[in-house]
């Protein structure tokens, strides 16, 4: 019992000498560290403090600034092309087969992934850019994709005297919507006129120059020269050997505008196209009677065409009305060959005048849904007693500035010198863009 | 004695021409620049902007009357950070004006010395029609808005320095003015600390944070995408959550959706124009800025 007292006691000694010795030790810490604390703040008071002088202020100012500009400049991959992607499925009954309405689908439930088109463009150099659109769509007959440069060019960007010179592969300006891309058009199929006298879009391997008149008032002139003149053109060509001067395409269009308010606008323009020597486009076409060919000799189209908008100031992401009509006069020069025999001596120059156009209003009334009506009205380039209309109500709706849905009804009817059937037919588009997208001027 | 009339008056023809192009031709693409270009450029200039101010700063419509303005510009002043990508670009190159294009010297970036707001990490398509350079909404700052008239001001010197110093007085002078009446606008704005509100469009990050106010998101489910039922009953739950008292609709959006979001939160609608014009009695940038401020503190006080 004595034994163990004495031990507690001496650990309680041990115990306190230890706790002593600690506290000393930390004691003894505590003011070194305060004396070196209090040499380092009297180290610090003792250096004098740096000037800024608001020469070096606006300089790092500066750097700061080219270091946010340079971020922005990178941020759209300068040295890059700005690339897209735009597809567009077509779901559709037709009531009719091909064989009876002459359309290159069939009949009946059809779908066709019409087109998966790749943009992309940018600046060449300091003088021009360029652009390139590749489609590939499916083959009617196959499904299976053909890959296809619709435009490949080069534009000019700062040749003087208000002109623009574009080079290459490209979409010619020639009236209204014949340059627009499929799923650009305000509603599901390009018109039939369209079609008939220019061939699908105005495509053309050429050079085309616009001129901007210098005047306060919006004047636009353009001339255009290339081998051929429509993306869809049967057969553009038969030059042979040698393609002389007059078996070019020679083109034109003076177009104008005017504001009658804020809110509405006026468009209009003329345009025509010569070719003096068609080197037998499209070979000799054999005539409804099954005997007699004509063969095309010279392409001659003119146009006109109006548009009126009402695009208020205010809010016309949500309001917008647009009416547009163009009427084409075709009068191509053809060889007729009565017996459909070459070299029988009864051939003949023949020229066929026909008349085709199409006019469409298109609403807006709210930033998703439009609607609108289109009229077509074609007489065939060969024959002007074949005649074909067609109307077709049409509703949009935009889920998305990139993503887009058109519901359309089509009644086609053709005459009795046609011997084609009339038809209906319900078409589903969707359309939609992926990657950069930009806000032409001719998309306008 | 005709004849001599007819001479004097051509001549005074003339020389009202010469006088006339004498003068620095600046298209403006917004109201508010076209204002500050005035102001600095005194009658120097001659200053047409493509937006009246009830336009949408995104979707100014593209008329082709715009385009021999353009043409015989020597200067387009914009707002720059992508704001005006949809119709600027395509006028610029329909202008034929080699002048006036992006990276030459007659193209006015007003956003220069701007330090953006919302830069995204990614420009897909899931987040809207994002801007890849930030929130282009930095005039509604008027701290901010200086720094446009700095940038015009330097313009203007460097394609008339003989002006210089016709310039940069009538530039201190309206500084000094904004500098004026900016103090008064913080002393206004002292209700509108932590003020909690929302707007059709992301217009107003700038103005809350230069303001003090605590802006919850917008009506808009992505910029440029119209909202989903869905996203307007979260909008509105958030709002009551958080006791928003303000929506702010900008003119060229409808009222529908920002009167029902109002109405069921029990926070109060106001009209507010992002750019000089957009509502009665804003023509110039200060009456808009007082406009907005007025507005919005009457708003809170209710």
């Amino acid at each position: 019992m004595e034994q163990l007292k004495q031990q507690l006691r001496q650990m309680q000694e041990n115990f306190e000498k230890t706790q002593n010795e600690q506290r000393q030790q930390i004691e003894a810490l505590t003011k070194k560290l305060d004396g070196l604390t209090s040499q380092r703040q009297a180290a610090a008071i003792s250096v004098p403090p740096v000037a800024v002088t608001t020469n070096q202020f606006n300089k790092l100012n500066e750097k700061v600034d080219q270091v946010v500009e340079a971020q922005k400049k990178t941020l759209m991959s300068e040295f890059n092309p700005a690339i897209g992607l735009v597809g567009e499925t077509i779901f559709s009954y037709r009531s009719k087969g091909s064989d009876l309405t002459g359309s290159d689908r069939p009949g009946g439930f059809d779908v066709w992934q019409r087109s998966l088109e790749m943009v992309a463009s940018a600046s060449v150099d300091p003088f021009a850019k360029g652009y390139a659109v590749i489609n590939a769509s499916a083959d009617s007959a196959t499904s299976e994709a053909t890959l296809a440069v619709e435009e490949a060019a080069l534009q000019t960007t700062s040749l003087p005297g208000n002109l623009e010179l574009k080079a290459g592969r490209f979409f010619a300006e020639f009236g209204r919507l014949a340059y627009i891309h499929d799923h650009e058009l305000p509603f599901v199929n390009r018109p039939l006129a369209l079609d008939e006298y220019i061939g699908g879009e105005s495509q053309s391997d050429g050079v085309q120059l616009n001129w901007l008149a210098p005047i306060p008032h919006y004047v636009s002139v353009t001339a255009g020269v290339g081998d051929h003149f429509g993306g869809d053109s049967p057969n553009p060509d038969h030059p042979g050997t040698f393609r002389a001067f007059d078996g070019l395409n020679f083109w034109g269009r003076l177009s104008t505008y005017f504001d009658l308010t804020p809110n509405w606008q006026l468009e209009s323009g003329v345009s025509g196209l010569i070719n003096p020597k068609t080197e037998d486009r499209g070979g000799a076409l054999l005539q409804p009677n099954g005997i007699s060919t004509l063969t095309e000799k010279e392409r001659r189209l003119a146009g006109f065409d109006v548009k009126l908008s009402y695009v208020p100031l205010q809010n016309n992401q949500f309001r917008s009305f647009t009416w547009g009509t163009e009427v084409l006069y075709s009068d191509n020069r053809y060889l007729s060959d009565p017996d459909g025999v070459p070299g029988s001596a009864d051939e003949f120059d023949e020229n066929v005048g026909s008349l085709g156009l199409y006019s469409y209003v298109a609403c807006k009334w709210s930033r998703q849904w439009s609607a609108g009506f289109l009229l077509d009205y074609v007489q065939n380039t060969q024959n002007h007693s074949d005649v074909t209309m067609d109307f077709s109500p049409f509703i949009t709706y935009a889920l998305s500035h990139w993503n887009q849905l058109r519901l359309q009804y089509t009644h086609t009817d053709h005459n009795a010198v046609s011997g084609l059937h009339p038809d209906d037919a319900i078409y589903l588009q969707w359309a939609w863009i992926i990657g950069a997208h930009s806000h032409g001027w001719q998309q306008r | 004695m005709k004849l001599k009339l007819l001479f004097v008056t051509i001549i005074a023809l003339l020389c009202a021409a010469q006088v006339q192009a004498a003068k620095i031709r600046v298209v403006t693409t917004l109201t508010d620049l076209a204002d500050f270009t005035r102001q600095v450029g005194g009658d120097h200039v001659e200053v047409f902007s493509l937006a009246t101010g009830i336009e949408d700063t995104h979707g100014v419509p593209m008329k082709p009357s715009f385009v021999p303005r353009l043409n015989r510009a020597d200067l387009v002043v914009n707002v720059g950070f992508g704001c005006e990508h949809a119709f600027l670009p395509a006028l610029l190159e329909a202008s034929k004006n080699p002048r006036i294009q992006d990276g030459h010297p007659g193209y006015v970036d007003c956003s220069i010395g701007i330090t953006p707001l919302e830069v995204p990490l990614s420009t897909d398509h899931s987040q809207g029609d994002v801007h890849p350079y930030g929130n282009p909404h930095y005039m509604l700052d008027p701290v901010l808005a200086k720094t446009a008239v700095q940038n015009i001001y330097n313009a203007l010197v460097a394609t008339a320095p003989e002006y210089g110093a016709d310039f940069a007085r009538n530039r201190d002078a309206y500084l000094a003015k904004l500098d004026a009446k900016i103090a008064e606008w913080q002393q206004l704005a002292a209700p509108l600390k932590s003020v909690k509100f929302v707007s059709y469009h992301e217009h107003w990050p700038y103005f809350a944070e230069r303001f003090g106010m605590d802006y919850l998101g917008t009506i808009e489910l992505k910029p440029g995408v119209d909202p989903t039922p869905r996203h307007i009953e979260d909008l509105v739950n958030e709002m009551k959550a958080q006791h928003a008292k303000i929506v702010v609709r900008e003119p060229q959006f409808p009222e529908k959706v920002p009167a029902l979001i109002a109405k069921e939160t029990g926070a109060t609608l106001v009209k507010l124009p992002i750019m000089p014009g957009g509502v009665a009695h804003t023509d110039t940038y200060i009456e808009m800025m007082d406009y907005i401020m007025h507005t919005l503190v009457a708003a809170v006080q209710k």
